[in-house]
């Protein structure tokens, strides 16, 4: 049976002057499924997702983002993608609505569904009562739902979150968690997370980079058994202090 | 479209912020209550003609001018400095969208505090008696758009250049410049020497006298001091263009 895949990264390659942040990596992330990126600080989760999102230009190599390549197809992976930084990234005078009709317009959405959008977005994600609050007023919680409901007002092909539920105490986390889970077999979403509770609650699959290689990638239980341990915090320290590339 | 819409966004950033009305509209008015005050506390003998609403209120729409340098400045090296930016990077936004984004909204302030302080004025004039012609004042707006791109191209240039923190910093020397050697506060012409040669080398002095003889109905050589203006206002927003998009292919690379 033919797969389809969401994202194909064909020996992607980063060098930042002579330190290597990605290392000719390989990887296929299946259409629908949430993929989890785990590693420690300067790991290369983020210099990954930047190149794939067209941030960051790679020194090699190549990846194709629903069948686009990176390096020529750049304007359609654009328009075919959307992220959630780590960062508050709201414009912070404009009002929740605001912000939301302002990425809807910018993916080229008219006024008519542009107005349609925001008020899926404003239900989706229950954002009723601040709708109208300029952005820089709401609580970090808030900030971040709205930060996640502008990528998904683009009804993007594939997502992908950095981080996003860094900061936030564990009621908000838990409900980003409830919002994310629903949105999985809709989209291809690339999750980067150091909570390891985050990605066994989220992940369909899971790549865990160190020093910009992937050293295992695999489903969590796949994870737990090539390890030998019952839980993926204990499989990530296990991988991520051991030395040689784990296949699952 | 795209251009359109990040131009709103920026539109109300900077119209949201209460610092650009007490700023960009009310800073320049109270100068100009305050220094018609100083005016008329000046003998008629001392022939001090600086303060005259005729010269008063073209130096104003300059020093107006200056405060949307401040803004324009402050709203990109904001935006750069948070995660914004780096999210539009990522949408299908090109390089064209963010300049006319950061251009427009500037232009439409600069306007409207142009049309204030000249609103203002007319009120002062009409008050004191001074000597205002509204087809005076209008050519003088038209006389104003080389200073209106070179203070937007030095707000884009250092907002693109700098961080939020550093940005006002480098806008207040220019703010300094255009006032003291522009010649808004003081007669530079009376000075001589160094100053003078100093001060009719930068376009500060060239634009706000172009205006200066606008409003006073006597053209002169406007055109030469106009021409100085335009040909620095157009060097300064290249240069401003072409450092933001270089720091944008930095940022992605």
């Amino acid at each position: 049976m033919n797969e389809k895949y969401g994202i194909q990264i064909q020996n992607l390659r980063k060098e930042f002057g002579s330190k290597v942040a990605v290392n000719d990596i390989n990887i296929n992330i299946k259409e629908g499924q949430l993929f989890s990126m785990l590693g420690v600080n300067g790991a290369g989760k983020t210099t990954t997702i930047r190149m794939l999102m067209g941030l960051s230009k790679p020194t090699s190599g190549d990846a194709l983002v629903m069948g686009h390549s990176i390096l020529t197809e750049l304007s359609a992976v654009k328009q075919i993608s959307n992220f959630s930084p780590q960062e508050t990234s709201v414009a912070p005078n404009l009002t929740v609505r605001e912000n939301l009709e302002f990425f809807a317009k910018i993916y080229g959405a008219d006024k008519e569904k542009a107005s349609k959008l925001v008020e899926e977005m404003i239900e989706k994600f229950s954002l009723q009562e601040v709708e109208k609050s300029k952005a820089k007023t709401l609580s970090g919680g808030w900030q971040r739902k709205l930060s996640i409901a502008m990528a998904l007002i683009s009804s993007p092909k594939v997502l992908f979150l950095d981080e996003p539920t860094l900061g936030l105490d564990v009621l908000a986390r838990r409900e980003l968690w409830s919002i994310i889970e629903k949105l999985k077999g809709n989209m291809t979403i690339v999750l980067t997370t150091h909570y390891m509770e985050e990605a066994e609650q989220l992940s369909d699959e899971i790549a865990i980079m160190v020093n910009g290689e992937i050293k295992a990638h695999g489903t969590l239980e796949e994870m737990k058994r090539i390890t030998g341990k019952d839980n993926l915090e204990d499989a990530f320290v296990s991988i991520a202090e051991g030395s040689g590339k784990t296949e699952v | 479209m795209r251009s359109i819409e990040f131009s709103k966004r920026t539109t109300k950033e900077i119209l949201r912020d209460p610092l650009s009305y007490i700023f960009c509209l009310g800073f320049p008015i109270i100068m100009l209550i305050i220094m018609t005050a100083v005016d008329r506390s000046i003998p008629k003998e001392a022939q001090m003609k600086i303060f005259k609403i005729q010269s008063l209120a073209p130096g104003m729409a300059i020093f107006g001018l200056t405060f949307v340098m401040l803004f324009t400045c402050i709203q990109l090296s904001k935006d750069r400095t948070t995660a914004f930016l780096t999210r539009l990077y990522a949408s299908p936004m090109k390089s064209v969208d963010f300049i006319v984004g950061y251009t427009l909204p500037s232009v439409v302030l600069a306007l409207l505090q142009i049309t204030i302080t000249y609103v203002c004025s007319f009120i002062v004039a009409a008050i004191t008696g001074g000597d205002l012609k509204f087809v005076n004042v209008l050519l003088s707006v038209t006389c104003l758009l080389p200073s209106v791109l070179l203070y937007i191209g030095f707000g884009l240039l250092f907002g693109a250049l700098l961080n939020d923190k550093a940005a006002p910093g480098i806008c207040s020397i220019i703010i300094t410049l255009s006032c003291m050697i522009g010649g808004i506060w003081m007669d530079v012409d009376l000075m001589g020497g160094g100053i003078k040669s100093f001060s009719h080398s930068l376009p500060f002095y060239h634009g706000v006298k172009a205006v200066r003889m606008a409003v006073s109905g006597d053209m002169g050589d406007a055109s030469r001091s106009l021409l100085i203006t335009l040909a620095y206002a157009t060097v300064i927003y290249i240069l401003a263009i072409v450092v933001m998009q270089g720091k944008m292919k930095k940022d992605v690379r």
